[in-house]
């Protein structure tokens, strides 16, 4: 099944994030719990953990990309 | 204008672990070590840095700073792990570091309203500023960033108590736009310390004594690291924060562009950086080799040694005045 991963609103007032790293690539698996990628805000890196296992099919932003909250950053395939 | 102290926030249990390095290449292991280790419990950590500049996460040191000039001045460039701009560490300014739960909402003020009672409560008239800042009046004493994993929050800041201010402001004050590049860029505040904003005197031991009093009671444990955990530290200081691939290979990607004089002659610099590797490159300058620039730049790595020894290979004598034109 694919699976959407948004970039997350981490505070009220945030209205975008800047994808910072990936640290998956197209075609890796991915179990849960694990670092997907890493984004900046306000002064904060976060690091984006799966929330389910599985491929991660597509990158659908560059690393220094600027991405609004809600956003789709990545398309996984979960099992 | 002064803030009312805020309502204390600590949380029941805090310990704390001595480190006495000013070593910035030390100390940002020690911390990135204690936010790895310590899971379980909150922590609160004080130290202190030798003259050094630290760049965020993802910052492009090559625009925030003047590489040429910090690297004559002997002061090195770390890369931390939170985000946020470029901060310049001396024996004056005091570091500290809270590390907590996230439930992974951002919230600065769960960090820094703790800090700024603290502050408060030793006679420091300190309020919040801004996001995540701390000021007395409207002057800045403290900067912050965060960085949060699985869980775990890790906020740390400056403190100003008695720092260089001039080389302060002279070293993150001068950007370098021949730079263009996507990372997180700094802002430029007026700063000043918390020494002379005191009502009674207090050294800058006792600054920090009475900070760590205030945020962790002394009922809390005082701990020190095991060598064995020392010895980690160290392992994390020179494969990660000594490492050209952890500050200079994470640069964002960036095109350089520069006009200029050198030697009284006109010059123009061009070359593009990915991953921290040099291509493009383009010297036009009368009284310079352009072909050997051209092939001693590309492929090299962005590394102020690596560009100081192509600047003595192309100008001998006037290797600094041209590394200034380069970096």
């Amino acid at each position: 099944m694919e699976k959407k991963i948004e970039m997350p609103k981490l505070r009220p007032e945030m209205e975008s994030g800047v994808l910072c790293a990936w640290l998956k690539e197209e075609g890796d698996t991915v179990s849960a719990g694990e670092p997907l990628f890493e984004i900046e805000t306000d002064k904060v890196v976060n690091q984006i953990e799966a929330t389910a296992s599985g491929v991660l099919k597509k990158q659908l932003a560059e690393e220094g990309d600027t991405v609004k909250v809600d956003t789709a950053v990545a398309v996984m395939e979960t099992e | 204008m002064i803030c009312a102290p805020q309502e204390r926030q600590v949380p029941a249990a805090m310990l704390t672990i001595q480190n006495v390095s000013h070593d910035p290449f030390y100390n940002q292991a020690f911390e990135e070590f204690v936010f790895q280790t310590f899971t379980d419990d909150d922590v609160f950590l004080l130290w202190q840095n030798s003259p050094a500049v630290i760049v965020g996460s993802y910052q492009n040191i090559c625009h925030e700073v003047q590489i040429g000039a910090l690297r004559r001045k002997g002061i090195p460039v770390v890369r931390r792990i939170s985000g946020g701009g470029t901060v310049y560490h001396d024996l004056g300014n005091v570091n500290y570091t809270y590390i907590t739960q996230t439930n992974g909402a951002v919230d600065y003020d769960a960090a820094l309203g703790p800090v700024i009672a603290a502050l408060n409560a030793i006679g420091v008239p300190a309020r919040k500023d801004r996001v995540c800042d701390i000021a007395i009046g409207d002057q800045k004493i403290s900067g912050s960033a965060q960085r949060m994993v699985g869980g775990r929050l890790l906020h740390h800041g400056t403190l100003l108590f008695s720092s260089d201010l001039t080389a302060l402001e002279r070293i993150t004050h001068q950007k370098n736009d021949c730079v263009q590049s996507k990372g997180t860029q700094s802002a430029i505040c007026t700063v000043t310390n918390i020494r002379d904003h005191l009502t009674v005197p207090m050294t800058i031991e006792a600054f920090q004594a009475n900070l760590l009093d205030q945020m962790v009671p002394p009922d809390q444990p005082r701990m020190t690291l095991t060598p064995e955990q020392e010895s980690e530290v160290c392992r994390l200081r020179d494969e990660k924060y000594r490492s050209w691939d952890w500050t200079w290979g994470k640069t964002p990607a960036f095109t350089y562009d520069r006009s200029g004089i050198f030697a009284g002659v006109p010059i123009h610099v061009t070359y593009r950086a990915k991953h921290g590797i040099i291509s493009d490159a383009v010297l036009d300058c009368a009284v310079l080799d352009g072909s050997l620039a051209a092939r001693s730049l590309n492929g090299a790595r962005l590394d102020p040694d690596v560009f100081a020894a192509i600047c003595r290979r192309l100008a001998g004598g006037a290797a600094d005045e041209l590394l200034d034109l380069l970096l």
